[in-house]
């Protein structure tokens, strides 16, 4: 293990800034559209819970590689060059969307609703009513299973090894191709995906406890 | 932060773990395989030509096969069965390492670095690398690929090939032949590098799409590959393929898998 | 001058039929207790009136708005009808001056300062000036209600809206809370409708009781009235049973 971290150091650490990247990307652009999902599917107005619920459905229940692969292989060939990172990147961030959405939809839908009542019945519209009151309660529901969201999105961008997105997943294989040390070269980048995965969990986790 | 060094420490030891469990491939596979009257190849399933999954009956087709099955009966006699594991590009000396199978035939190319760690049998096929692009691209030749991007595979040998020829090139390394195809058709790339055996079948499959361009750049010997320190299964294989070699059968499959492949001149591969 | 109209109101939930031909005038300054078995449609009408829920026919104005109307502000209307609820409802992330000060500062715009000031005040009114801090969840159901009852007068409602205001409070509660409701309600300025089953209570602040039966208005007295000799024979039994209690 030291051995492989020794030859290929530059290349680790390449697919570890690359995996680092992408999955801040995703997870900032996932939080954002997850929230805007997840409101689209508990307004007061049925249209907006259609398209909210069927893109919810749609995209939690086809398999990441296929999402990737469409942005890698059909969008360029029809619309808009795209190359291996960004088309992983983008349908990571689509895909998490919808896993976002569910998690924090149901959080909106665990504050009661009396707490809706109440801010209305003092004349609040409903988008104050959901700023100053569900939301931050909703936040507070949604943290934990935010944060297991977040390690999975993390874990998942060693799908951008599938399209050359140069990530650790992508430098563990071909590190493996010339050293044909596989198990030394997966255990390496299991190690980097902790340094990754284990402070994040920690930070979820004090902000949970921080917020109870 | 206790937990994560836990975590490492817990990784680390399945590191060292993985350094054992040598004896495999210490044992006397030419023993083995006449016991049990069976010989367990790794081949791969995406090569049309070499060896491709026929979806019609799940079987192993082509050259790569064909030859596994000759040398098979050569060694074992008439009733030996030759047996196939798929591998990838990446997995194949892995599973030979392991003990898992107990040879490999797979458009292995014998290089210096493969066979400090594994052993080879004398060359049964010669290839070269060549590139493979869409009709009509304005790459001809390995020296136009600099500035552009070329398409390779995880765990062939061309990634690094290119690096050389085309220092200015950008290499990305897709997963498996069907990927790299389709990379290559969605301009992911500007030409995919591979044996020229390899991409005259792919191109054979997409004549309308793709083509061959630039004959070869490199020469790239097929080799069969066993495990270290297995000298009487080596030398039963290298006597095999003489024996194939002198008996025309060689030449026989070369003509059956290469003999209908436009653009390919399969005499030159004939044994003279 | 009347606050509150129906006119052949109906409220329909799926095919149920939960408010019958509902005719109902309130005035200004008026105190009008609403009592009825459960199930009888009180909590339903009492929610119509601040459009918690909406109504299916007949027309009904509030504060000289017209709710069958869809394009009247249902945020617009709130500002001036509060509500208590059985439940408190207390913003549960907020601590009881923010609950008060929240609506007074987003909605109606008040200055920090003034509006800081009216907190604390409706606060010491409601004698829980000692509670400004805490969150709702450190203080008891009564306390809560009393701060429900500050925060929707918070916002100088002319007509407020109590729903079962100490239904779920334990007994030795129940008292301090009807004394602050009372205290309001007596104000001559405001318009008070109450859902309760405090009989006591309903005869004390009262000077009108409705009883409702299966969606329907069955009684509407001048509260002496009620007490002395319900009408209907609904209304005779359904106080012989709550008076026995």
């Amino acid at each position: 293990m030291i051995n492989i971290f020794n030859h290929f150091g530059n290349q680790l650490l390449d697919g570890f800034g690359w995996t680092l990247l992408a999955s801040f990307l995703a997870l900032v652009f996932s939080l954002l559209f997850g929230i805007l999902l997840a409101l689209l599917e508990v307004v007061p107005a049925k249209f907006a819970n259609q398209v909210g619920r069927t893109y919810v459905e749609i995209f939690r229940n086809i398999p990441l590689l296929i999402i990737v692969m469409f942005f890698y292989l059909i969008v360029p060939k029809y619309f808009v060059q795209l190359d291996g990172f960004s088309a992983g990147t983008i349908g990571l961030f689509l895909y998490t969307s919808a896993f976002i959405a569910e998690i924090i939809r149901s959080g909106i839908q665990a504050v009661s609703n009396g707490q809706m009542e109440g801010a209305r019945s003092t004349g609040m519209t409903y988008q104050q009513a959901l700023q100053h009151i569900i939301l931050p309660q909703a936040l507070k529901i949604v943290i934990p299973p935010l944060g297991n969201q977040f390690v999975s999105l993390i874990k998942d961008s060693s799908i951008l090894a599938f399209v050359a997105g140069f990530d650790l997943m992508y430098q563990a294989n071909a590190i493996a191709s010339v050293t044909f040390d596989t198990i030394n070269s997966y255990l390496v980048i299991g190690v980097l995906y902790l340094l990754i995965t284990m402070p994040l969990s920690y930070y979820m986790q004090y902000l949970e406890k921080r917020l109870a | 932060m206790k937990k994560l060094v836990y975590a490492m420490a817990m990784l680390f030891g399945l590191s060292l773990l993985s350094g054992c469990g040598k004896s495999i491939s210490d044992q006397s596979v030419l023993k083995n395989i006449r016991q049990s009257k069976t010989i367990t190849w790794a081949v791969e399933g995406d090569k049309k030509l070499f060896s491709l999954i026929d979806i019609r009956d799940d079987h192993e087709k082509g050259f790569d096969i064909d030859m596994a099955k000759a040398i098979t009966k050569e060694i074992l006699g008439p009733k030996g069965q030759a047996q196939f594991t798929l591998a990838t590009a990446q997995s194949r000396i892995p599973l030979l390492k392991n003990g898992n199978v107990d040879a490999v035939i797979a458009t292995l190319t014998i290089t210096p670095e493969r066979a400090k760690i594994i052993s080879f049998s004398k060359s049964y096929f010669q290839a070269g690398k060549s590139l493979l692009v869409p009709k009509g691209s304005p790459v001809k030749k390995v020296s136009d690929l600099n500035g552009k991007t070329v398409i390779g595979i995880v765990g062939d040998n061309s990634v690094e090939i290119i690096k050389k020829v085309a220092p200015r090139a950008k290499v990305v390394a897709m997963q498996d032949y069907g990927q790299a195809v389709s990379a290559l058709k969605s301009h992911q790339g500007d030409a995919l590098t591979s044996d020229n055996g390899i991409l005259y079948g792919i191109a054979a499959q997409n004549p309308e799409e793709l083509e061959v361009t630039g004959g070869t750049f490199t020469k790239e010997p097929y080799g069969i590959a066993v495990n270290l320190n297995q000298a009487p299964f080596h030398r039963a294989i290298n006597r095999a393929i003489d024996k194939l070699h002198r008996n025309g059968e060689y030449n026989r499959l070369i003509k059956k898998w290469f003999g209908q492949v436009p653009g390919f001149n399969y005499k030159e591969m004939y044994y003279k | 001058m009347s606050m509150v109209e129906f006119h052949d109101v109906q409220k329909y939930y799926g095919k149920f039929h939960a408010l019958h031909d509902i005719n109902l005038k309130i005035d200004k300054g008026e105190t009008v207790v609403l009592i009825g078995p459960s199930g009888s449609g009180k909590s339903t009408l009492i929610r119509t009136i601040n459009r918690l829920e909406s109504i299916q026919g007949g027309k009904l104005i509030v504060n000289n708005q017209d709710l069958s109307n869809p394009k009247t502000d249902s945020n617009r209307l709130r500002q001036d009808v509060g509500m208590v609820f059985q439940h408190f409802n207390l913003y549960k992330n907020k601590n009881v001056l923010e609950n008060i000060m929240l609506a007074p500062r987003i909605v109606s715009h008040l200055p920090e300062e003034e509006n800081k000031k009216q907190a604390l005040d409706l606060l010491k009114m409601v004698g829980l000036e000692d509670k400004a801090q805490n969150m709702p969840a450190q203080i008891s159901g009564g306390q809560k209600q009393r701060v429900a009852i500050a925060r929707s007068l918070a916002m100088r409602p002319k007509l407020l809206l109590f729903d079962e205001p100490t239904s779920a409070l334990d007994p030795e509660m129940i008292d301090d809370v009807l004394q602050v409701i009372k205290k309001v309600t007596s104000a001559s300025e405001m318009t008070s409708l109450i859902v309760t089953h405090e009989m006591g209570f309903a005869k004390e602040v009262a000077n009108r009781v409705i009883f409702m039966d299966e969606g329907q208005i069955v009684e509407d007295d001048e509260s002496a009235l009620f007490y002395k000799k319900p009408q209907t024979m609904r209304a005779q039994q359904f106080l012989s049973k709550i008076i026995s209690h």
